[in-house]
């Protein structure tokens, strides 16, 4: 199964008035799972670029300035407030077999690093979203694309929510952003769902080596 | 010959009259009213599943039939796509960032462009469902076979599903809860075989879906005070 070039609304926030530099780890621009489920079927995910493009346009509906780095630039040469490493920490998913019900679930576990203007990091983030979609009227490998794709967007969700209250990465803005009530981020009592927003997660952790994280 | 006509002709006298039969179906719409409710013309109604982060299990097409039951006819509701109102809101209704309760609404409404999309929308009501479609029990036994000169099925068996929804409405005029709208559906299917199988099916989801549209729409429109 490969995914679609998703694309996600404009979301309904403020940005935050920080110049942010975007580094995505390899893993985030071509990304690919393939597990073999109790024996039977063979499951492939490819989730190509999505990953790299959700961030790019989170990011730029999030932040007043957004330079994209490539594994070479050097940013202190840079004019930006913040440098933000994003990666994927793990990636699993559930057949309706393994749960006896008739959905596909996607986790992924995205990990942000954020550092200041002076290299030092301040943040380490591991975000983890939860997709779920039904496998009747669509196939299989239709529903586990719409819980991935669902699963992303969660993951957007949540950068928009808490992003700031995790990070504090307004704070590092030439002019930091005021903490008032149209502020996009949110404080932890004012997410009505928090679901995994640590390292738990119901599976056992696949997909990519997170020694390398 | 004559042994093997018989079968064959009693079956299809069964299936003759089955065929203007179905399964057995009970059902129970309740309601249960905290404000004054009604609609204006132009307002309009969003149809919600509660979040799977909290273990619903409401199934898209059941949301999709009650927004379409709810539409139809003259006395039909201007209904908003769900998909539409959550894109256009986004992130503020996703599974994870929803309100669960009334009391978030104020704060919802603070939030920039939020009041200003809803009211575009002229949205005056949105309507959380919870709950599912369950196979609770069955039984019976039913064999069929094939062969050079033909095939057919011999046996009974049997299934009953249950349909518990229930409709929690807010209303945002005054960003408070109208109150809750359910539906408690039961249904048995048969499938007696004699040669040929005749499927008499209860069709729970749609009683259900059907039941708690009519219902809705009574609750939500029946009050003309507001």
């Amino acid at each position: 199964m490969t995914l679609q070039a998703p694309s996600f609304p404009t979301p309904l926030v403020e940005k935050l008035p920080v110049k942010v530099g975007l580094r995505l780890s390899p893993e985030m621009k071509q990304f690919s799972h393939e597990e073999k489920v109790f024996g039977k079927e063979t499951w492939s995910v490819d989730f190509g670029d999505a990953n790299a493009r959700l961030f790019r346009q989170l990011f730029d509906h999030m932040f007043t300035d957004v330079t994209i780095l490539t594994a070479d630039d050097n940013p202190d040469l840079l004019p930006i407030d913040a440098l933000v490493e994003t990666s994927i920490d793990a990636f699993e998913f559930s057949v309706p077999e393994q749960t006896s019900s008739n959905s596909f679930a996607v986790w992924i576990r995205y990990r942000l690093k954020v550092y200041d203007d002076r290299g030092d990091m301040i943040a380490n983030w591991p975000v983890s979203a939860y997709g779920k979609s039904e496998t009747k009227a669509l196939g299989g490998s239709d529903a586990l694309e719409k819980a991935a794709l669902l699963a992303m967007r969660d993951a957007a969700a949540l950068m928009i929510m808490k992003l700031d209250a995790e990070t504090g990465i307004s704070s590092l803005g030439a002019v930091s952003a005021p903490a008032t009530a149209e502020s996009p981020m949110e404080t932890d009592e004012d997410v009505a769902i928090s679901v995994n927003s640590d390292n738990t997660s119901p599976f056992v952790a696949g997909g990519i080596n997170q020694d390398a994280i | 010959m004559l042994y093997s006509a018989r079968p064959m002709l009693r079956s299809l006298t069964v299936l003759v009259f089955a065929l203007g039969l179905s399964g057995c179906i009970t059902a129970r719409m309740q309601d249960n009213r905290e404000s004054v409710t009604g609609i204006a013309e132009g307002e309009s109604v969003v149809i919600m599943a509660r979040s799977y982060h909290l273990g619903n299990e409401t199934e898209a097409k059941y949301i999709s039939c009650v927004e379409n039951a709810l539409a139809k006819g003259s006395r039909g509701l201007r209904v908003i796509p769900h998909r539409e109102f959550v894109d256009s809101l986004f992130p503020w209704f996703e599974p994870r960032t929803a309100p669960a309760e009334t009391k978030g609404l104020p704060k919802l409404m603070e939030r920039p462009g939020v009041a200003k999309r809803l009211a575009d929308q002229q949205v005056r009501y949105i309507i959380w469902l919870e709950g599912d479609t369950e196979r609770v029990a069955g039984g019976g036994s039913l064999s069929c076979a094939a062969g050079p000169g033909g095939g057919g099925c011999f046996g009974f068996a049997w299934w009953q599903n249950d349909a518990d929804y229930n409709a929690s409405v807010w209303d945002l005029k005054g960003l408070e809860s109208a109150g809750t709208v359910s539906a408690d559906v039961s249904g048995t299917s048969f499938l007696p075989a004699l040669v040929v199988p005749i499927p008499l099916i209860a069709r729970t989801q749609a009683a259900a879906c059907k039941g708690l549209a009519d219902q809705l729409r009574t609750f939500i429109s029946d009050d003309s005070s507001a």
